[in-house]
């Protein structure tokens, strides 16, 4: 009986606990001190600090928002923090990353929400702390937003609405009226993507013969799109482009290119270039770098006192083979 | 021939209760308070470089906001120091998380009183982790195979449940749960501290939790000394189900949602709390002391690192490669020690 003890219950190793100890610290010691070497000093200048939190930044429609944020801030005089969490739908992780920004005093915060309804309670923190709150791209949840009672001070964004119904027009035009659609959403529940498949199916509801035969959600990501639409290949659009490029690569695979039309939504820098080469039929194009700016421009305006649009609708247009 | 059989496990019941017992108990005890004193250092060390490098860091309102954040990794993380401490892996947590946070919601939503809502969805994680436990210790599946595949399973329950939607806004009252103070304490955190106080007594004080330790560090040895290893194993994996339904609980009292996509990658974060904590991967050693000062590091670092507005990117590789050296470090003694 006492080899089995001896075997469940293992020496003790207190002292080889206490250096592991001391050794992790050292790890942490040490990678931070890279990290602190790394940041420059945005702290010290005095400026205002304009936080930036984005719903991924591993999307080049969120890379070039946080382009035209950093321009904007530039020419405006402001400190910028840019952050975002590992995964677009971590809307728990935005909520913290928000929370930790406003514990650093932060002077004013532009959020495109991973959750129309979920970062309400970040909002209304924000709030809190005086601070105002500009939201771009995606559009917080009304009444949730009412019933909390968080305020913000602008809204800036594409017409997502529009676009879907541009999507829409192109498609019943370009089949002659005639087509079969497979639709892959975004993530359910999410105002962008919900908005954009309301104007496509209001586009094509008068157009009998334009019949949407399957739609399913991919979560906005490239990987799923291909998965997806491997699964469900027929003609097509997604709600954004990282979706219909997916798609695009699953139509080659079967060895279908150009016997089904995919329309995307964003026209990032990928999505253009299908269009060149023909294995994307148009793209709706938004101009998050504009969104970016002006986000930034108006959150400098609020924190300075003045006058703010609520509402900046951001333009939108089709981008098709030239 | 059955008394003797009857005989020897009684002697091994009274062997494992008697000397050699509260030895060896006494010693996993110590080694326990050893490792929560290394990796507590870690967690010092930590704090006090965060305190030298932002003035934003070292303060009450912070401390607070660190700690609520840190609450539910924490309480996901309890229930896989169960099951880590027993040999095992749990991968199926954060869809536990998702399907029974919706089961809350669309409870809640069709009008049953909250402490129904949240029986039943407790009843949820509880049952599907029990589940696991029946296909890991009578079906003999891998714990990664089948919490692998109860991943999906929940996964996709939660999304059939909603249609894929979130099920969102709830009472005032409700959202207190997670958003309401007591003495000055934000409640996610008082209920962290109250979990932990239960699971480590029960871990450290009770027969079901000397099992667990027993099954973790030679299972074969247990189950001939005569305890009901596939029982124990069961209810460890109930236990773990039962905490992410705890932990869905006050998520969607934070977020006042609950989304059929929540938890995605929350079975690595309790992994690495619990492993930073010291628990061994092999079963048998942990604690949960350690495991909460694991998960403080995590959060501690996500915080100071958000403080500092260091890039997205570099927080993910600063984060993940003090997980490999804490474990590294971990490997490299045990190597020492034979």
């Amino acid at each position: 009986m006492s080899i089995l003890v001896a075997q469940v219950f293992r020496p003790d190793v207190r002292h080889g606990a206490a250096l592991k100890g001391c050794a992790t610290a050292l790890a942490i010691v040490a990678s931070l001190s890279f990290v602190a070497c790394n940041r420059g000093g945005t702290t010290t200048s005095g400026r205002p600090r304009v936080a930036f939190v984005l719903k991924t930044l591993n999307s080049p429609f969120f890379n070039d928002m946080q382009r035209g944020a950093e321009d904007a801030a530039k020419k405006l005089g402001v400190d910028l923090v840019v952050q975002a969490a590992d995964r677009e739908i971590d809307v728990e992780r935005q909520m913290q990353i928000i929370e930790n920004l406003l514990q650093t005093g932060i002077n004013a915060l532009c959020l495109t929400p991973s959750g129309s309804r979920e970062v309400v309670p970040a909002v209304v923190k924000a709030n809190r702390a005086n601070i105002p709150v500009v939201i771009v791209d995606t559009r917080l949840d009304p009444a949730a937003s009412s019933e909390a009672g968080a305020k913000i001070a602008s809204f800036t964004g594409s017409d997502n609405y529009e676009g879907g119904r541009i999507a829409g027009r192109f498609i019943t035009s370009a089949s002659g009226g005639r087509a079969k659609v497979a639709v892959l959403e975004g993530i359910p529940g999410h105002e962008t993507g919900d908005s954009r498949l309301r104007g496509f199916r209001d586009a094509v509801k008068d157009t009998p013969d334009v019949q949407i035969v399957a739609s399913q959600t991919a979560n906005w990501e490239r990987d799923q799109g291909f998965n997806v639409f491997q699964n469900m290949l027929q003609a097509h659009p997604a709600c954004n482009d990282m979706m219909a490029l997916g798609a695009i690569e699953a139509i080659r695979a079967a060895g279908k290119s150009g016997k089904i039309r995919v329309v995307g939504f964003d026209a990032v820098d990928d999505a253009r270039k299908a269009i060149e080469d023909g294995t994307m039929a148009a793209s709706v194009a938004q101009f998050p770098d504009e969104m970016g700016r002006v986000a930034v421009e108006n959150a400098v305006h609020a924190l300075r006192g003045e006058a703010v649009p609520p509402d900046v609708r951001v333009r939108i247009e089709l981008v098709t083979k030239k | 021939m059955l008394t003797a059989a009857s005989q020897a496990r009684r002697q091994a019941e009274g062997q494992a209760r008697g000397q050699t017992g509260i030895q060896a108990r006494a010693g996993l005890r110590f080694r326990g308070a050893g490792r929560r004193f290394g990796t507590l250092a870690g967690l010092v060390g930590l704090c006090l470089l965060l305190w030298i490098l932002t003035p934003h860091f070292l303060t009450v309102a912070n401390a607070l906001n660190v700690m609520e954040q840190t609450s539910i990794n924490a309480i996901v993380a309890v229930g896989m120091t169960y099951v880590i401490v027993s040999g095992g892996i749990d991968l199926s947590v954060g869809s536990l998380l998702a399907l029974s946070g919706v089961v809350l919601a669309e409870a809640l939503k069709s009008g049953w009183p909250a402490p129904f809502a949240v029986a039943a969805s407790f009843g949820v994680g509880a049952a599907a982790g029990l589940a696991n436990g029946l296909g890991i210790a009578l079906g003999r599946l891998p714990p990664f195979i089948m919490t692998l595949g109860m991943m999906s399973v929940a996964r996709g329950a939660a999304l059939l449940v909603t249609d894929g939607r979130p099920v969102s806004g709830f009472s005032s009252g409700f959202r207190s749960l997670a958003t309401g103070h007591v003495l000055g304490v934000p409640s996610p955190i008082v209920f962290t501290l109250a979990i932990y106080a239960a699971a480590a007594l029960v871990l450290s004080r009770t027969r079901f939790g000397r099992y667990v330790y027993g099954i973790g560090g030679n299972e074969e040895a247990t189950r001939l000394s005569g305890v009901e290893v596939r029982f124990h194993k069961t209810i460890v994996y109930g236990v773990s189900g039962l905490t992410s339904a705890i932990a869905a609980l006050l998520l969607t009292a934070r977020l006042n949602s609950a989304q059929p996509i929540a938890g995605i990658n929350y079975e690595l974060d309790a992994i690495a709390a619990t492993v930073i904590g010291g628990t061994s991967l092999t079963g048998g050693e942990g604690s949960l002391g350690g495991t909460i000062v694991g998960a403080l590091i995590m959060g501690v670092l996500r915080n100071g690192l958000n403080l500092l507005g260091v890039s997205s990117f570099l927080q993910q590789l600063v984060i993940g490669a003090v997980i490999i050296a804490a474990v590294l470090v971990d490997l490299m003694l045990k190597e020492k020690r034979g």
